[in-house]
């Protein structure tokens, strides 16, 4: 079973049923990118603090927060880089998907300018990110069935054809939210040792963690 | 919270955050109200009935200690030549305004009009001031075809427009910051800003070598760190009131002063940026520097702006801004070259 931790960050162990702590702590890099005003900080702020603001402000530059999710076995701490939307920040982008392990495609379900812009993300990501990054689809704004143009069939198969995971979020109910992040963290590797802290900082870093106690953590129970 | 006795709402209507430090603030304001007395009788003698204001050694070192709020307007348009411009076409806006406009320039700027300020009660309550923002913004797009619209531009004019409360005067106030005082931050290659976030690297790396190399080992991209402070001129980065007092001496002294800001925040804070272990730890640092006390003293931190960075002439970085542009030119062509 998988929970969400629900305290935040610096916590670096967590406890197993029977109480003892696990070992295995790993760190990612993620990065959302996605037209403007698609709803990526929405969709980081949901999933870091439980929270939605109905106008969330336009990011400039990026954003950068931490969290970090349980896997039966595993921590997995989650560096989020959350960047700007309008297409001039584009050629800033390159600087925030280097050296990601995963990303999320954001796109709006209804506005299908958005649709057609996450594909040349992903195209972007395939050829000049890291070869087995992880890449994520998300059709935001789920909650606004009504106004849905761009078609749950149409990006699942686009997703299938590009080996992405694919989900409808919302960041206003907070469906599929926590999914699509656990999903992610479920298809990175996790037991393989590359890169370092030291010279990208970017790098997949997988920390032995000795048996230190925490007693308040209800992450992995 | 209950112990303040000053609302969470600013005079700006901003909203303060909930972990806002009012101890800290408190104990600063109590001496700042007096500073503020002696500035606003000081600058009523040289502004005073029937007296122009010109750019002077006095108005400058005035203007380095703070305008009053009530001023404010007025002296960036005197100080910064917008004054001049705007007497030059006098209808300027009105006939942007009565022209003929892009669809979908409309659109993109509608699009940020809610998401701008959304902790403001001025504009999350009065829909007449984002109809003001759209006015600004849409006036200054047309105006300047190359820049458009750009975001970031939508929390500079929101805070002009809360400074001056006039649209015309805030529009010929972006005007010229974007046209005169700034370099091409905000045209769709981003040029000027890229430039100036490479100027800043340099900058740090000859004045505190120590931290440029703790920064480059952990990995951290200047343009990560900075993008922000340059476009926003630091808006929704630092607390309103040093926001404000930065952009006085902006309008006056031009670009130079985001530099002398960026180096004292990192100077002054050395050695917790040294001490921060890992890439996230130094991430968050420098979020952290520009939330702490050092900041919220804005009286002290835009002394210390003049002193700390060292000297640092308006030549040294025009002659890096050369520099480095044509370094990135020559790596661009290399990749061309490579490429094809």
């Amino acid at each position: 079973m998988v929970v969400i931790m629900v305290t935040m960050a610096s916590r670096s162990t967590a406890q197993r049923p029977n109480g003892s702590t696990q070992g295995k702590i790993c760190q990612f890099k993620l990065v959302l990118l996605g037209e403007s005003a698609v709803g990526k900080s929405s969709l980081v702020l949901r999933f870091v603090k439980g929270q939605f603001h109905e106008y969330q402000e336009s990011t400039i530059g990026a954003a950068f927060l931490t969290q970090t999710v349980c896997l039966d076995d595993t921590t997995v701490k989650f560096e989020i880089w959350d960047t700007a939307g309008q297409e001039r920040y584009h050629s800033l982008a390159p600087m925030y998907y280097r050296g990601a392990q995963a990303a999320i495609v954001v796109y709006d379900i209804t506005n299908q300018d958005t649709f057609v812009r996450a594909t040349t993300w992903v195209k972007e990501l395939q050829r000049q990110a890291s070869p087995n990054i992880v890449i994520a689809l998300a059709g935001n704004k789920s909650d606004l069935g009504n106004k849905r143009v761009v078609e749950f069939d149409e990006a699942q198969t686009y997703a299938d054809e590009n080996g992405l995971l694919f989900m409808e979020t919302s960041a206003k109910t907070a469906m599929n939210v926590n999914d699509i992040f656990l999903a992610i963290a479920k298809k990175l590797p996790k037991n393989e040792q590359t890169g370092s802290a030291g010279t990208s900082g970017q790098g997949r870093r997988l920390v032995e963690v000795e048996g230190q106690k925490t007693t308040t953590s209800n992450c992995c129970k | 919270m209950a112990s303040s006795c000053f609302s969470n709402v600013d005079e700006y209507g901003f909203e303060r955050p909930q972990n806002f430090d009012y101890q800290t603030y408190e104990e600063f304001m109590s001496e700042y109200l007096k500073v503020l007395a002696k500035r606003a009788k000081r600058w009523a003698d040289i502004i005073g009935e029937g007296k122009s204001l010109q750019r002077s050694v006095t108005v400058k070192r005035y203007v380095r200690k703070g305008i009053p709020g009530v001023h404010r307007g007025m002296v960036w348009l005197t100080v910064s030549g917008a004054e001049e411009l705007k007497n030059a076409s006098p209808d300027l806006y009105q006939r942007l305004l009565d022209g003929h406009h892009s669809h979908d320039v409309a659109e993109i700027i509608k699009t940020d009009l809610p998401r701008t300020f959304p902790d403001n009660i001025f504009y999350n309550n009065i829909e007449n001031q984002q109809h003001q923002l759209y006015n600004v913004l849409l006036a200054f797009a047309h105006q300047n075809k190359r820049v458009g619209y750009c975001q970031g531009l939508n929390y500079i004019a929101g805070l002009l427009l809360l400074v001056t409360k006039s649209e015309e005067t805030a529009f010929w106030l972006l005007k010229i910051l974007i046209e005169k005082i700034l370099p091409e931050y905000y045209t769709p290659t981003m040029d000027g800003l890229l430039t100036d976030i490479d100027v800043l690297s340099e900058l740090v790396r000859i004045k505190m070598p120590d931290v440029h190399q703790h920064v480059t080992n952990l990995g951290l991209p200047w343009a990560v760190i900075t993008t922000k402070w340059f476009i926003c001129l630091f808006a929704e980065v630092l607390p309103i009131e040093t926001t404000l007092r930065i952009w006085d001496c902006l309008f006056y002294e031009g670009s130079k002063i985001i530099f002398r800001v960026a180096l004292t925040l990192i100077k002054r804070n050395r050695e917790n940026l040294l001490s921060c272990q890992d890439f996230t730890a130094l991430a968050e640092c420098f979020k952290e520097i520009t939330k702490d006390s050092i900041v919220i003293r804005c009286h002290d931190f835009m002394q210390s702006i003049f002193k700390v960075p060292g000297s640092l002439s308006a030549n040294t970085i025009e002659k890096l801004r050369t520099k480095v542009a044509q370094q990135r030119a020559e790596e661009k062509q290399t990749k061309t070259v490579r490429a094809g």
